[in-house]
């Protein structure tokens, strides 16, 4: 349900950004998304799409990249990907351990129409 | 076409609005506690228990968060505690802005200690700073104890546990060990507190807990 409130963290700095790079229209918007967020990636893609009508990103694409949870066995300091935090270390077999990875709720960069030289700034 | 360089956490924008909130508690010696849980795990509930035994030791403030109604803010005022109420308008978490503007209406400087009763939501509350020392959550035995390992997030972000109805227990299948070794996985760290805001088992220390970390607080730790 919170997707709405990231998607508009997004919008807004998607526009500032687009702005500062000559303003033109944004097709693609790529991000890191962790697997440990609460975060589900079809509800943010449909919050986004929202955000982003009647903005200089109407009908961009969200590109969401996927990122594995990786921990840290406190124990034995095994470093790997798991599918849940709770599960054990394949090394040792102690549960859980520090997230190295898996948090990231990240944009990284945007594709951004170039504006024609007459449209450009002087 | 060009590839624009972004590099931007999304919720970088929540971050900055809680480290000013954080270091508005830190000067005016307030101690924040960000209480979280799913609906119907019993906040409002051990809250107005809370307000009754602390009234007269600290000055209690509380700020509830709600999608709508007044009613959790109505109940807990009853009790003799100042109580500002934040409507989220449809938002399932509270964020740090939010919390900004309720100090207009709490100034932090009227306060030893003020708890957030965050929005009843077991996902979404995990993922927002607010500007607090501490994020505290229920897990009620009604609920199952399968949370931990289903809601990650909230238990890895906790400092404790208050494990709730214990009173119920024997009327659900809820096994107690196995619920805190997961939420232990998950956060090695956490403290736990069996707790029943009806028949009062571990209501002490509970409060006990929270008068500790008002002064580890102030003592800045």
């Amino acid at each position: 349900m919170h997707e709405v409130a990231i998607a508009q963290q997004m919008i807004e700095a998607v526009v500032e950004t687009a702005g500062r790079h000559g303003g033109g229209h944004v097709r693609v918007a790529r991000m890191l998304l962790g697997r440990l967020t609460c975060v589900d990636p079809e509800s943010l893609t449909f919050a986004f799409e929202v955000a982003c009508r009647g903005t200089c990103a109407q009908g961009c694409r969200l590109e969401i990249q996927r990122v594995p949870l990786v921990l840290r066995c406190r124990e034995c300091g095994d470093e790997g990907q798991r599918e849940q935090p709770v599960d054990p270390c394949p090394r040792c077999g102690a549960r859980g351990g520090d997230v190295l990875q898996g948090r990231e709720i990240r944009l990284t960069t945007l594709d951004v129409d170039d504006l024609l030289p007459a449209e450009g700034v002087a | 076409m060009t590839e624009v360089t972004i590099e931007r956490d999304v919720l970088s924008d929540n971050d900055r609005a809680a480290a000013a909130n954080r270091a508005r508690f830190r000067a005016a010696g307030t101690y924040v506690l960000n209480l979280m849980s799913g609906p119907g795990a019993g906040k409002t509930t051990l809250l107005e228990r809370t307000a009754e035994r602390l009234r007269d030791r600290v000055r209690l403030g509380v700020i509830v968060g709600d999608i709508q109604t007044c009613r959790d803010a109505d109940r807990i005022g009853r009790h003799g505690v100042r109580v500002h109420q934040v409507n989220t308008g449809g938002g399932c978490h509270l964020d740090a802005r939010m919390v900004a503007a309720a100090l207009g209406a709490m100034d932090p400087a009227d306060f030893d200690v003020l708890i957030v009763e965050n929005v009843g939501n077991l996902v979404c509350p995990a993922e927002f700073d607010l500007g607090e020392h501490d994020k505290a959550m229920i897990l009620s035995v009604t609920e199952g104890a399968d949370k931990p390992a289903k809601y990650p997030l909230m238990f890895h972000e906790s400092r404790l546990m208050l494990l709730g109805k214990v009173d119920l227990l024997p009327h659900v299948d809820f096994d107690p060990e196995a619920a805190v070794a997961d939420a232990r996985a998950l956060n090695p760290g956490l403290q736990v507190i069996r707790l029943s805001s009806r028949t009062g088992e571990g209501l002490d220390a509970w409060t006990d807990w929270l008068v500790g970390r008002w002064q580890a607080a102030r003592q800045g730790e």
